[in-house]
């Protein structure tokens, strides 16, 4: 499992040989506040890179989560359906949204020292 | 932009590291423990809301005929130590504002939105009401929950509900804005020590602005801005029963046509059981007509997605479609309150 990257766009996604797993970052739940709806994509389905994935919906605002590169999606975590709050509760960990499956590796993405300064 | 206005307790608010907004050029707390946790002390026990940032006027009881030639509701005949709920409206019967009156011998206390303040300041100005405004001398602080009588008992003696007691230290009213018991308490900046320790020594939890908005909502009341506006009559937003001024007052000509023919746009409750929120703006269909979401938010307590729309008229039935961004997703209206 390679160091989480970040996104401009507020997801992080770490890579573990060719299966890319994507959340959404603490600062990016932490503007959104609470986190009350999840809506997944289905295993299989296919994204190109920034195109969006998911829809979280937060009692302030919603935001959609967008592909980091072309992949296809080979597991969803499906305890986001009952516990959307994971999300703010571990974004990093349980809070995980989607995995899936890299079409054409990609070099990008901030490290944590620079989404920092980023986000600051 | 123009240095927001803050309240007496921002201080407060910075110490407890609340997520602070610009609410109507104020700088407010959207939250301080996070927007649901906010709302289930409110639903299940107590929090207390800074709203210092409302306006509030001190009108002279002389002036209370003057006053209800600009307001829906009979503010005459309502007893002293009573609050009322009423509406200013415009010359076509439109809301200028929604804002509390707390009745008292010899003087009227109007709360009225911050964002409306100023207007409501010019209009009585226009109109020769002399007032005091207090806004910036006071705060206001709202208590609400089912424990909030039991928790001020040391402060304050309990008001029947929607009266109003000036005690010489608070004047406060039993109204509230979330659907659940509660206290709205002004005072004196110099006595803003006293009442944070009373609260902070009874553990009663700060909430802010988002968790105000989810309350509001889930309660089945407007918000000014929202369901309320200079183009939204009290009719249009499901308010006839605030309609009790039998004088005449601004607009009523038109209020009255609106009663009369029908013809106008009307605030429908709904829900959706899908996992989306319709949030302001998003347009609404039922059949042929159309309608816009003013509200739409999560319910904590139904665990459902509810809001307002405003039809351009009558939905012929209960079946109602959203646009969510492209997405057409189904709602339906519902004619009761959200919670029962």
């Amino acid at each position: 499992m390679t160091e989480k990257k970040y996104l401009e766009t507020h997801e992080w996604f770490s890579i573990n040989d060719n299966e890319i797993t994507v959340g959404i970052s603490d600062f990016a739940q932490s503007e959104l506040g609470d986190i009350v709806f999840v809506t997944l994509p289905s295993v299989d389905e296919t994204f190109s890179k920034g195109e969006g994935m998911v829809e979280v919906e937060a009692t302030k605002t919603v935001a959609e989560v967008y592909a980091p590169m072309d992949i296809t999606i080979s597991e969803v975590n499906n305890k986001l359906d009952s516990e959307p709050e994971l999300i703010n509760s571990d974004p990093c960990g349980d809070g995980w949204i989607i995995k899936g499956t890299i079409k054409e590796l990609e070099n990008i993405g901030m490290s944590y020292q620079e989404y920092e300064s980023f986000i600051s | 932009m123009d240095k927001l206005l803050t309240t007496q307790l921002y201080k407060y608010h910075l110490e407890q590291k609340s997520k602070l907004i610009d609410f109507a050029g104020w700088e407010m707390p959207f939250s301080y423990d996070g927007t649901l946790k906010e709302h289930n002390y409110v639903r299940n026990s107590c929090g207390f809301f800074d709203v210092s940032h409302m306006g509030r006027l001190i009108i002279n009881i002389d002036e209370i005929d003057n006053i209800s030639k600009l307001i829906c509701s009979d503010i005459i005949n309502l007893d002293n130590s009573k609050a009322l709920y009423t509406i200013f409206t415009n010359k076509n019967g439109k809301s200028l504002d929604d804002v509390i009156f707390w009745k008292f011998e010899e003087k009227l206390v109007l709360i009225c939105n911050a964002s409306n303040r100023e207007k409501i300041s010019k209009h009585l100005n226009i109109n020769g009401i002399k007032f005091d405004d207090q806004t910036f001398d006071t705060c206001l602080i709202a208590i609400q929950g089912p424990d909030s009588e039991k928790l001020m008992n040391n402060l304050i003696d309990s008001p029947a509900r929607f009266s109003a007691i000036d005690n010489g230290n608070y004047i406060y009213a039993r109204t509230g804005y979330t659907g659940e018991d509660g206290f709205e308490i002004m005072f004196n900046n110099s006595k803003l020590n006293e009442v944070m320790k009373y609260i902070n020594d009874k553990n009663i939890n700060p909430c802010g602005l988002g968790s105000r908005d989810t309350l509001r909502l889930e309660a089945s009341l407007p918000l000014y801005g929202f369901e309320l506006s200079e183009e939204i009559s009290p009719i249009e937003a499901n308010l006839k029963w605030v309609l009790t001024n039998k004088e005449d007052y601004l607009g009523k000509d038109k209020i009255e046509d609106e009663l009369n023919n029908g013809k106008h746009k009307i605030l429908k409750k709904f829900i959706i059981n899908s996992k989306k929120i319709a949030r302001t703006g998003t347009k609404v269909k039922n059949n042929n007509i159309n309608g816009v979401v003013t509200s739409g938010n999560y319910s904590p307590i139904l665990e459902k997605s509810i809001g307002y729309a405003l039809f351009d008229s009558n939905p012929e039935s209960d079946l109602i479609e959203f646009d969510i961004r492209g997405n057409f997703i189904e709602g339906n209206i519902i004619n009761k309150r959200f919670l029962s």
